[in-house]
């Protein structure tokens, strides 16, 4: 991920007048055990009518800029990134420094989790399609 | 700073003071749900044919059918009242009626220890089928 | 200066929802605040590993009460957007309003709140009751009071008669007469005035600068309202967002008194404008799975919600996100709570319209 391009243009956002709508990471699952999972993420802004979004496709070990010091109110999102989706997010504002969900899994949308949770539902529709027959 | 004498609410104070209260006192007065309320759900198994359709389409999974041994079930207190089960049954056996789910009515559990709220029921068994000559 | 941290909720008498805040103070001003989310965390968003798309509706429906209708909405009009499925016309008017009778209702339940907050109960049960007519309403034309289920990809499932709107509307107009006796007191009286005037000031700029939606953001003159892009039918409607120059407490409660007003006004144009007829379909059912990817916004009565859906080509999403209007005004809470005094600390949270369980999903 180009830190320098992309907080540019986190920047002319800012410069423009348009307020931080959404940061969201989606985990997409890999297809096989050798690529790495890859996160996409996104943020969105909007202006009066209009609506834009910037996507950045990374891996678990990628460092993320925060976009804090344009738009204040971006450390929810870039905390709630870093505890649920395990994304390595650096100079967030406010760091709340894990403390802000408190959730019984640890990391829950990270690729281990997710697929833990996708194993879980092709098991159990296994026994129940065995079950109804 | 505002004048302290002038009293907005006396109007509807006042009108307090000689109509009947807001409330109803239930349980003794219990207000009759409206035509279409959702509720619980009723079953017609003299013309359920075991398709299983509502169970693989309840989204809360709450409703249990068995082809082979012709039975139905449903957990009432796990119903969210949705009311998908009534629209995809092709044969018009279930039906939502207003009856609200109270605790009064669910809560004891069934005489072979199944759960509160549960409901089953027993089809009578198909007619034989009629043995067809192998081909060829 | 001794600096003490005070735990504020999730428990606490004058809050009406359970926000986590660590309050830091020193004598009896705070000077930061620092929140936690978790309370009502329930995982809602993981479960599009679980629930297939077409069941994913009631979950999201649930994630909150107040909220719900909307949320329903938001949900079924995102994956139209991914399937491309063209909804009947009566059925999208018939999603509007009850969406603006869902309006009236969440800020009569806010204004409730509200007077319960500083201490009014009377007036609290006076906006209740008049909730009471609204959630009939609800009850008489989508089965459920809180909870409507009425909503599904494509369309709706129920049906309201041209006679029974009328009456709705009827209904409406008398809910307004009672609703101005006591718009009436919240605006003159002396102890409301005393609590909420010159509290909690949230300058336009400061709006901006916390990226602040909704009521939060119209009470300091940004206009800003997600119903003026036009989509689901407003650009047929005749409005115009309500704002306030003074952007504090009051400001807010008066915007939010005129919101009630506007949605009624709003239900009559639209049952005006809506087509008639008897048996015109409501529900066009899509066919396969989704497979792309929306970004949705809705006005929710807390102000701008985005939902983003992103299906994968199989019967389960890849990933639901619903981004609520409080989570977007929590920084702006909390820039507010900074340097006011520990009493005002209620009545601040209280007007940001805070909505824990869409917060925390």
């Amino acid at each position: 991920m180009d830190k320098e391009a992309f907080l540019a243009r986190v920047g002319e956002y800012h410069k423009g007048g348009w307020r931080l709508a959404l940061i969201n990471a989606t985990t997409v699952p890999s297809p096989d055990e050798t690529t790495a999972g890859v996160f996409e993420l996104s943020w969105a802004f909007a202006k009066d009518l209009e609506f834009e979004t910037i996507r950045e496709n990374i891996v678990l070990a990628d460092e993320v800029p925060s976009v804090s010091d344009f738009f204040g109110a971006a450390f929810l999102y870039e905390n709630e990134m870093r505890e649920l989706f395990g994304i390595n997010v650096t100079g967030i504002g406010l760091d709340l420094q894990g403390q802000l969900y408190k959730t019984s899994i640890k990391i829950p949308f990270s690729h281990a989790a997710v697929k833990a949770r996708l194993e879980a539902r092709g098991a159990a529709t296994a026994a129940a399609s065995g079950k109804k027959a | 700073m505002a004048n302290p004498f002038r009293l907005p609410m006396a109007p509807r104070t006042i009108r307090n003071l000689f109509s009947k209260p807001a409330t109803r006192r239930y349980p003794y007065e219990i207000r009759a749900r409206f035509e279409g309320a959702r509720g619980t759900i009723k079953f017609d198994v003299e013309t359920c044919n075991y398709c299983m359709l509502c169970a693989r389409r309840c989204p809360a999974a709450a409703i249990t059918v068995s082809r082979d041994e012709r039975t139905w079930s449903i957990e009432h207190l796990t119903c969210i009242g949705c009311n998908v089960c009534v629209e995809v049954c092709n044969k018009n056996s279930l039906s939502m009626s207003t009856d609200s789910k109270s605790v009064h009515t669910h809560a004891e559990v069934g005489p072979q220890g199944q759960r509160p709220g549960h409901e089953e029921w027993h089809g009578a068994a198909p007619e034989p089928a009629v043995a067809r000559a192998p081909a060829g | 200066m001794k600096r003490t941290i005070i735990p504020f909720g999730p428990q606490h008498p004058v809050l009406p929802e359970p926000i986590v805040l660590d309050l830091i103070l020193e004598d009896e001003k705070v000077i930061d605040a620092i929140p936690t989310i978790g309370y009502i965390h329930r995982g809602l968003e993981a479960m599009v590993d679980r629930v297939e798309f077409t069941e994913m509706g009631f979950v999201v429906e649930r994630i909150c009460g107040i909220c719900s209708f909307m949320h329903g909405m938001g949900y079924c009009v995102a994956l139209e957007s991914i399937m491309s499925v063209e909804v009947p016309d009566r059925a999208r008017w018939l999603r509007i309003i009850w969406a603006e009778i869902s309006r009236i209702q969440s800020h009569l339940l806010w204004l409730g709140l509200g007077a319960d907050a500083f201490g009014f109960e009377n007036l609290f049960m006076h906006c209740w009751r008049m909730r009471e007519e609204i959630l009939d309403i609800f009850e008489k034309t989508t089965g459920g009071r809180i909870i409507h289920s009425v909503n599904r990809i494509g369309g709706v499932k129920r049906d309201i008669s041209d006679s029974e709107l009328i009456a709705i509307v009827a209904k409406l107009d008398e809910l307004g007469k009672t609703f101005d006796a006591t718009a009436k007191v919240f605006a003159s009286d002396a102890s409301i005035r005393h609590r909420l005037s010159g509290v909690g000031i949230l300058s336009m700029a400061d709006a901006r600068a916390v990226d602040a939606v909704g009521p939060m953001a119209r009470a300091s003159g940004v206009r800003m309202d997600t119903r003026l892009t036009g989509q689901n039918l407003y650009d047929q409607l005749e409005f115009e967002p309500i704002l306030e120059a003074a952007g504090d407490c009051l400001a807010r409660v008066v915007v939010r008194m005129r919101e009630v007003r506007q949605s009624i006004d709003l239900v009559h144009q639209m049952v005006d404008k809506m087509p008639k007829g008897e048996g015109l379909p409501l529900e066009n059912k899509p066919r396969g799975n989704p497979s792309g990817e929306t970004f949705t916004r809705l006005e929710q009565p807390r102000g701008e919600v985005v939902y983003y859906v992103k299906a994968n080509g199989s019967k389960y999403l890849e990933r639901f996100r619903a981004r609520t209007p409080t989570f977007a005004n929590i920084p702006a809470m909390i820039k507010l709570v900074k340097g006011c005094d520990l009493a005002d600390v209620p009545n601040i949270i209280l007007t940001i319209d805070p909505c824990i369980s869409c917060t925390e999903r």
